[in-house]
């Protein structure tokens, strides 16, 4: 891969990483914010690829695949299955999220955040200045920023989940531009992580809804005593 | 082990064997004595032990053979002891086995027996006198031990050997305070564990005073012989103790005859000499009550602590 | 590949497959396949132990199994001498499981998890990294939490027990954590060698900090005084072979890290230390045997003689440290010897009497001595083990402990000569100490197996005991055996003990014990020498001579068999079993002694007829006799931290959003700054 193509590429990716995470925080409704997930996850994957072929590293093209299978095919299929199960369970389907800040001021926030994060990340760049991939690293963080301010602001069970995944997105794509290898363990931990976590609040959600019949969370505040 | 330590031995033995019971004559003729009565004679005791040793053996109901083994042990326990400490001669018969502190847990060995056999017998007075005697012994121990701490200081070691050839070499050493104030530490603790007054009274069968009594009321016949037996053969040991450690001249250096007679003549007047000072005592002295004696022992303790801090703290004395 | 290397690594390989084969294996099989396992597992620990005390070491560095730090083994004389008695009792224990498990049921989790647990207490001695180290001893809490809570079905004490074994074992390891992070973050690296290359650059101060930390750690998982409070609670509740597994060779770990981490990664170091530790072990000592003599729990007595004995070697440990910062390497050499003697002595003694006491928990069903007694004639092999256990354990001859307290006392006593006065006030306070805790340890004893097993039993549960199955006697056997063999030759072990001693860090020559060290344990450069052997032979030919002489009396000849007897009753009629001495009431005198340290409680309760004031209907006493430490000092603690809960919820009104605002604008604040100050 001639030098260019290769920035060239990394950045389209990376672009499409910060996009794709705008995007999650603009949609109102699940089904889009899922699908804009799904696209995400093959942007890391991609991210990933690029990143093996350039380096010419074997165990990285491992990991994009296995990125590619969990966050572009396997959470996604969980996370649609999941709202499948709620619209069938509830009483007046769900489909939008209601977040506690309108969207408006959600956008500019990221914006704050974005930039934010470039300035965070000047002296990780600093150290490889001559590497494509250090000066990538903003975009990253921005998207790990984005996912944070996400789930913090988000009513539902499910739209905090999604939030939650797009953090450890952004978390796995500034890992790969920073570290030179990544073991291989490493990863398969993270991964196991992600997908326990997604599980598990799988099963909570479906309990939320259970004893309160929706998955808002300011409900929750019932059980404080 | 050399000559002079097995000849030793040899007559050590024998002599506590057949000494003990008249030790015990003596010192109760003493008291007699000094309280207006005629007395039994000397050789009571060794009546007594006659006509005891001439009756049946008796296995009263529900006991095991631990009430049956502690006679035997506490004999061999006192036995061994009174063969290996150099009482007569200098040297010891055996001398891996002449280390006070094993000394001392042996004599404690005997007695855990005892009270083992006490409890045995699944009566209210065994259990009770089992009960007070393990709780002397568990107070006896720091008195004894750091006492040996302050003897071992001159000489080195905790091998009696080693300690009275120490004390033969320097005489003067033992007016030092750290000797003087073992000296007494270890009297008490003589009297602790040989049961007298003050701490028990031997020839007392209260509920509300015995000790030792306590333990061997089941005892009878040839059993009870060996028991009384062991009983005069410690306090024999425990008087030789206290003379080949603080006042051993006399004892036999080399195998002569000539000096193994005077050897034990010495032993055996050192001795009935203690035990005569110890009668008369208690003929002034009552018996104190249970909840004091460790009052007593925490004074001796006391008294131990200040040898050991004296034979390092004042100049000369270690 | 050298033996010891061989030898832990098929303890692991076993270990593993049996865990998997006992999660997929029929229930008849399980405590069979269990047991075996775990015996095979502590053979294997055994010889790779033995062959380390030999002199073959190894280093294994493992850098790809963990991320980030790798893990590394290495095994040396002293790590050998921890290895070799954890895998002597689990071989006792193992076998002992057979039997125990089979007739008492326990959980699939739970006996999957024990060759684990053995294979983890093999493994802590053998690491030579702080990771490793880490990772074994979480693994060693996890798989004995897991071990101890088996029967939570049956009691619900166990799982009290298992909550206060999970808080403070974990608070141990926080402050392990502390305490080696701090080391580690000045040392650049955390294997054992870059630790002590590092360690003569520091200040002493931290040097100290890290010390302390490290003690509390390992103190606490050794049972020392005050961080104690687990070791009588989780004791008893777990099974007995579990128990003897934790006293025997789980507690031991405390003290080897306090060897390694004190003499070999932090070279010595101020005397404070070490008076610290003497300080700590001799309060271990005196108040561990306190609380036993007062116990009426056979096991919980049993767990506070562990505290007691863990006290003495902790005054060993102590010692040898002063005397090597006094440069007297001869007698630091000896105090450290005695110590690890007595490593090894007390899990003999302790193996047998846990395993005894699972026996009489076993065939009766109850752990109170006030309920037990009369088990000589239906238990009787369970009787010997106790009574050689009971024997053995308070240091009287020809008991176990008897060679290692009289070595320990040998260097107590020779420490006098040209020592500071801090030294010669502590020795004699010492030495008086270990003189109190022999004579309570005689008293202990006595009590226990005197009323737990002799004279008369006091209840139907007493009386109906029948004795245990061959596997359950086979394990007791092994340990009473090793008993023996320690207690009439300790001098075998005494040149491996001097290898160990060698390998524990400090220079200097290596003590050359007697050549007839066998016989005679003979003190070299010091005078002194004692033979166990001698001594129990002069009382067994004195004890048999005299019995034959009785035998062969004319009276006694003629009379033939002993005649029965009636018991002395007062004249009032045949004695009953509750005529008898309790355990309560034998500690009696003991207790009131010690009223001021031991504050027992009593309560009267009087409950009156209601229609007349001044009749008695009921009286109810209760008497107990609680471990004040735990009172005094731990209470008013969790007090403090659930005064701090309550007073912080008003940081917690119950929205998730607050609570995820919170770590969001934390973390946006610090980014911030981080920014604008660099």
């Amino acid at each position: 891969m001639t030098n260019t193509a290769y920035v060239e590429l990394l950045n389209l990716a990376c672009g499409a990483l910060l996009a794709t995470a705008v995007l999650i925080l603009w949609r109102r409704q699940f089904a889009a914010i899922i699908r804009w997930f799904g696209v995400q996850g093959l942007a890391l994957a991609s991210l990933a690829a690029i990143l093996a072929v350039h380096g010419h590293d074997a165990r990285l093209g491992a990991i994009a695949a296995g990125v590619f299978a969990l966050r572009a095919v396997a959470l996604p299929w969980l996370l649609r299955r999941a709202l499948a199960r709620a619209e069938a369970a509830a009483v007046q389907p769900q489909r939008e999220t209601r977040p506690l800040v309108n969207v408006t001021a959600s956008l500019l926030a990221a914006a704050v955040l974005t930039l934010l994060a470039y300035a965070v990340s000047q002296p990780l760049t600093a150290l490889t200045p001559a590497s494509p991939a250090a000066h990538a690293i903003p975009l990253g963080m921005a998207v790990v920023l984005i996912g944070f301010f996400s789930l913090v602001t988000r009513r539902r069970a499910l739209a905090q989940v999604t939030s939650f995944l797009l953090m450890d997105n952004g978390i796995t794509a500034v890992g790969l531009l920073t570290v030179a290898s990544t073991s291989l363990l490493v990863e398969l931990g993270v991964s196991l992580d992600v997908l326990l976590a997604v599980l598990v609040l799988q099963v909570l959600t479906g309990r939320l809804r259970e004893t309160f019949g929706s998955t808002d969370l300011d409900e929750l505040r019932e059980l404080r005593d | 082990m050399n000559a002079l330590g097995i000849t030793g031995g040899v007559i050590q033995a024998v002599v506590i064997t057949g000494g003990a019971p008249l030790l015990t004559g003596v010192m109760r003729q003493v008291r007699a004595k000094l309280e207006g009565r005629k007395g039994p004679g000397v050789g009571q005791p060794w009546r007594d032990l006659r006509k005891q040793f001439r009756k049946e053996a008796v296995a009263p109901e529900g006991t095991s053979e631990i009430f049956r083994v502690a006679p035997l042990a506490l004999v061999a326990t006192t036995v061994v002891t009174a063969v290996v400490v150099p009482f007569v001669t200098s040297a010891s018969a055996v001398e891996p086995m002449a280390d006070l502190f094993a000394v001392v847990a042996l004599l404690a060995m005997g007695t855990a027996t005892l009270a083992l056999a006490a409890i045995d017998t699944g009566t209210a007075f065994g259990g009770m006198g089992a009960s007070r005697e393990v709780t002397i012994l568990a107070l006896v121990e720091p008195t004894l031990l750091v006492s040996i701490f302050a003897l071992s200081v001159p000489a080195g070691s905790t091998n009696l050997a080693a300690i009275v050839a120490a004390t033969l070499n320097d005489p003067g050493r033992v007016l030092s305070p750290a000797s003087m104030l073992a000296a007494i530490a270890l009297t008490v603790v003589t009297v602790a564990e040989t049961g007298r007054i003050p701490v028990d009274n031997p020839a007392t069968h209260l509920e509300l005073t015995m000790v030792h009594e306590a333990m061997i009321l089941e005892y009878a016949g040839p059993d009870l012989a060996l028991i009384e037996l062991a009983s005069s053969m410690r306090l024999c040991v425990f008087l030789g103790l206290l003379a080949s450690l603080f006042a051993p001249w006399g004892i036999a250096a080399s195998p002569t005859p000539l000096a193994l007679a005077i050897g034990t003549a010495a032993f055996a007047a050192k001795v009935v000499a203690g035990g005569a000072v110890l009668a008369a005592a208690e003929v002034f002295m009552a018996k104190i009550r249970l909840f004091r004696v460790p009052e007593l022992l925490a004074g001796s303790f006391l008294l131990a602590v200040a040898a050991v801090a004296s034979s390092y703290f004042l100049a000369g004395a270690s | 590949m050298s033996t010891s290397a061989l030898g832990l690594g098929l303890a692991g390989t076993i270990a593993l497959l049996t865990t998997l084969a006992v999660l997929v294996i029929p229930f008849r099989l399980r405590p069979t396949i269990s047991g075996a396992g775990t015996a095979l597992v502590g053979t294997a620990g055994l010889a790779a132990g033995a062959a380390a005390l030999a002199g073959q070491s190894f280093t294994l560095p493992l850098p790809s199994l963990l991320p980030l730090s790798g893990l590394s083994f290495a095994v040396d004389p002293l790590s050998g001498v921890f290895i070799a008695v954890t895998g002597a009792v689990a071989v006792a224990a193992g076998i002992y499981a057979i039997g125990y498990t089979s007739h008492s049921g326990t959980s699939r989790a739970a006996a999957a998890v024990l060759p684990l647990f053995v294979a983890s207490l093999l493994a802590v001695p053998a690491a030579a990294s702080v990771a490793t180290l880490l990772a074994c001893w979480e693994l060693m809490a996890l798989t004995s939490l897991l071990l101890v809570l088996t029967e939570h079905k049956q009691r619900p004490e166990v799982a009290e027990a298992g909550l206060w074994y999970a808080v403070m074992t974990h608070l141990g390891l926080v402050c392990l954590l502390g305490g080696l992070m701090i080391f580690t973050a000045h040392a650049g690296g955390d294997s054992f060698a870059a630790l002590a290359a590092a360690a003569p650059e520091l200040s002493p101060a931290l040097k100290g900090a890290v010390f302390v930390l490290a003690l509390a750690g390992f103190g606490s998982k050794a049972g020392m005084v005050p961080l104690h409070a687990w070791l009588p609670r989780a004791h008893p509740e777990a099974p007995s072979h579990v128990s003897a597994l934790m006293s025997a060779a789980m507690v031991n770990l405390g003290i080897y890290g306090i060897i390694r981490v004190g003499f070999g990664l932090l070279g010595g170091g101020s005397t404070w230390w070490w008076l610290l530790v003497i300080g700590l072990g001799a309060a271990s000592a005196v108040y561990g045997i306190l609380q036993a003599a007062m116990s009426t729990d056979l096991k919980r007595l049993l767990g506070y003689s562990t505290t007691e004995n863990m006290g003495l070697i902790l005054v060993g440990v102590g010692a040898a440290g002063l005397f090597a910062s006094a440069h007297h390497p001869e007698l630091a050499e000896l105090a450290l010897a005695a110590a690890l003697l007595h490593v090894a002595n007390h899990a003999g003694f302790k193996t047998l009497l846990f395993l005894a006491a699972g026996s009489v928990l076993h065939a009766t069903g109850t752990r109170d001595l006030d309920s037990l007694g009369g088990l000589r004639s239906a238990m009787p092999a369970t009787t010997l083990a106790f009574g050689w256990g009971g024997l053995a354990a308070s240091a009287l001859p020809p008991g176990t402990a008897f060679v290692s307290e009289w070595l320990l006392v040998q260097a107590l006593i020779h420490g006098l000569h040209g020592a500071t006065t801090a030294t010669a006030v502590t020795l004699p306070l010492a030495v008086s100490a270990v003189a109190l805790t022999a004579g309570l340890a005689v008293a202990t004893f006595v009590k226990a197996f005197g009323t737990g097993f002799l004279a008369k039993p006091r209840t139907a549960d007493a009386a109906a005991a029948r004795e245990s199955p061959a596997t359950m006697l086979a394990g007791m056997g092994l340990a009473g055996a090793a008993c023996a063999a320690l207690a009439l030759v300790p001098g075998a072990l005494l040149p491996a003990i001097g290898r160990a001693v060698a390998a524990a860090g400090w220079p200097g020559p290596v003590i050359r014990y007697g050549t007839n060290g066998l016989v005679t344990i003979r003190l070299a450069g010091l005078a002194g020498e004692v033979s166990p052997l001698l001594l129990t032979l002069g009382l067994v030919i004195v004890m048999v001579a005299t019995a034959a002489w009785l035998r062969a009396l004319p009276a006694r000849r003629a009379q033939g068999a002993r005649r029965r007897a009636r018991l002395w009753d007062c004249g009032g009629g045949p004695l009953t079993a509750r005529m008898e001495y309790t355990a309560t009431s034998f500690a009696e005198p003991l207790q009131r002694v010690f009223d001021d340290v031991v504050a027992p409680e009593t309560r009267l309760d009087v409950t009156h007829l209601d229609e007349a004031r001044y009749l008695v209907a009921a009286i109810e006493y209760r008497a107990q006799v609680p471990d004040r430490i735990e009172r005094r000092l731990y209470q008013p603690i969790l007090s403090a931290v659930a005064a701090w809960g309550s007073a912080a919820r008003w940081l917690a009104p119950g929205s998730v959003h607050r609570y995820l605002g919170y770590g969001f604008y934390t973390v946006t604040a610090v980014l911030i700054i981080l920014t604008v100050t660099r």
